[in-house]
């Protein structure tokens, strides 16, 4: 097995963008939904949009993020949209307090008389949750992808962070590959002593006590290393003035594009929602009307 | 072995902190790729026993920016992609644990181990707590979900982890450290 990053160099407007931008960018959308509690799909569908060409513009393989693809799909059918089709709870109180048509029941423990209605309310509700979940996650999905691993601690410190938040970070990133091969090594070693790593027997105390002999030697090595990273660091004066980075990070004009973008995203939608009263919950008569009929 | 005060951030946080953020990386890695049979939707995830033993021998620091850090690497190796809340939630699970670090005098003695899985516990609990209710703003699940979907299951294979991986990985850490000599 071998540990590599996702990230690799591609000639595309999302990877020329300042790493902040992308950033303050993902956080603008997420704020933009969350904080004035946006449920109107009129107003998720074209966030949603943009979202998704920014996604399609950092043009990542398929067979790179199928398997990222599969865990959020399954994580949104099968534990948000079910949850929002049989409870239709987490959103706004509207969902189950208005008056919705009864589409089928569902029996859950029919003997108990409990059988859980779905109504059309319901249904629009785990499209919209669906939807706007979507619209946070394909932003968030492409980073590893085309965000530089080196230039995260930059991204930060420019970002206000502190010298030693920022180094950590910068310092993390260059740390990962050597336990990784170390991880690795010591897995072959354990194997070449008949180590059965496919087949962890016992009952589940001791499956995982079993993991001992793959952790504790990369763990207790890197405590070593670390002692010396730190004598290192040490007699290099680290800590007594404020440090100075290699890497610069500039705004383009296509950096205030986006970041004004975004901004603009966040201003509407709490303008619409708190100035205006639009983007609450509310299910349009045309998908009653597909349903249930006029 | 151990003479710190509890908030001290200097070199030794910094570089304990980015060692434990990758450490904690691979092997949330390593799980998400080969994960671990378990019952239900529990996942049992090994690296939290690393961020919690980091977070008891060096502190809050190190552990906040060790399960901050490290969760957003190990969705990186994984390409899940960048999940802020769920990373705050393991830098808390961390920091929390990290409160015990300075009266942990001994890694050996059966008492400081309590402790440090005990203050494990109680980080695990409050950081998986955090994750969980921040998806009802996030994703607007309800309550029950948060708790029962995604709180217990994460809570209960992390503290069965910290359990029986973080004693082990404390006894280790003692002889490695007697021998080193500080």
């Amino acid at each position: 097995m071998l540990v590599t990053w996702k990230y690799r160099l591609r000639d595309t407007f999302i990877q020329r963008l300042d790493p902040r931008t992308r950033l303050i960018f993902l956080f603008s959308i997420i704020f933009a939904l969350t904080i004035p509690e946006i449920w109107d799909l009129r107003i998720i569908l074209p966030i949603f949009a943009i979202s998704l060409t920014l996604y399609l513009m950092a043009r990542i393989e398929w067979k790179d993020v199928k398997r990222g693809w599969a865990f959020i799909l399954v994580f949104l059918i099968f534990i948000v949209g079910i949850n929002g089709v049989l409870s239709g709870r987490g959103g706004p109180s509207s969902v189950t307090n208005i008056e919705s048509p009864i589409l089928f029941y569902v029996p859950i423990l029919t003997s108990f008389g409990w059988d859980v209605p779905i109504t059309v309310s319901k249904l629009w509700f785990a499209i919209s949750q669906i939807l706007r979940m979507l619209t946070m996650a394909i932003l968030a999905i492409p980073i590893p992808y085309t965000m530089d691993p080196n230039i995260y601690g930059t991204a930060f410190k420019r970002m206000g962070a502190s010298d030693n938040v920022s180094f950590t970070m910068d310092l993390a990133f260059r740390f990962l590959p050597t336990f990784a091969r170390d991880f690795t090594i010591t897995v072959d070693a354990q194997r070449a002593r008949g180590y059965e790593m496919e087949s962890l027997k016992g009952g589940l105390f001791e499956r995982i006590r079993r993991l001992s002999p793959l952790i504790i030697p990369v763990v207790m090595q890197s405590t070593v290393t670390g002692e010396e990273v730190i004598d290192a660091m040490d007699l290099r004066a680290f800590g007594t003035n404020k440090r100075t980075w290699i890497k610069t990070l500039t705004y383009a004009p296509r950096d205030y594009f986006m970041l004004g973008l975004g901004a603009a995203i966040f201003i509407t939608c709490c303008v619409l929602k708190w100035g205006l009263g639009i983007g609450g919950f509310f299910v349009p008569d045309f998908f009653t009307a597909l349903l249930v009929g006029s | 072995m151990n003479d710190k005060s509890t908030w001290e951030f200097g070199t030794r946080q910094v570089v304990y902190g980015a060692i434990g953020a990758a450490l904690y990386g691979v092997f949330s890695w390593a799980t998400n790729i080969f994960p671990l049979p378990a019952a239900g939707n529990v996942t049992f995830r090994p690296a939290v026993a690393v961020l919690i033993f980091f977070a008891a021998a060096y502190g809050p620091w190190v552990g906040l920016l060790a399960g901050f850090i490290g969760n957003t690497l190990g969705d990186a190796l994984s390409g899940w992609g960048f999940y802020w809340h769920w990373s705050l939630g393991n830098g808390l699970m961390g920091l929390v644990a990290g409160l015990v670090s300075a009266s942990i005098k001994d890694f050996r003695a059966q008492g400081d181990i309590v402790k440090a899985v005990g203050w494990g516990i109680a980080g695990v609990a409050v950081g998986m707590l955090f994750a969980s209710l921040t998806e009802m703003f996030m994703g607007g699940i309800d309550l029950n979900t948060a708790l029962f979907g995604y709180f217990t299951p994460a809570f209960l294979g992390n503290a069965v982890v910290t359990v029986i991986l973080v004693p082990v990985l404390m006894i280790a850490f003692a002889a490695v450290a007697s021998r080193r000599g500080r």
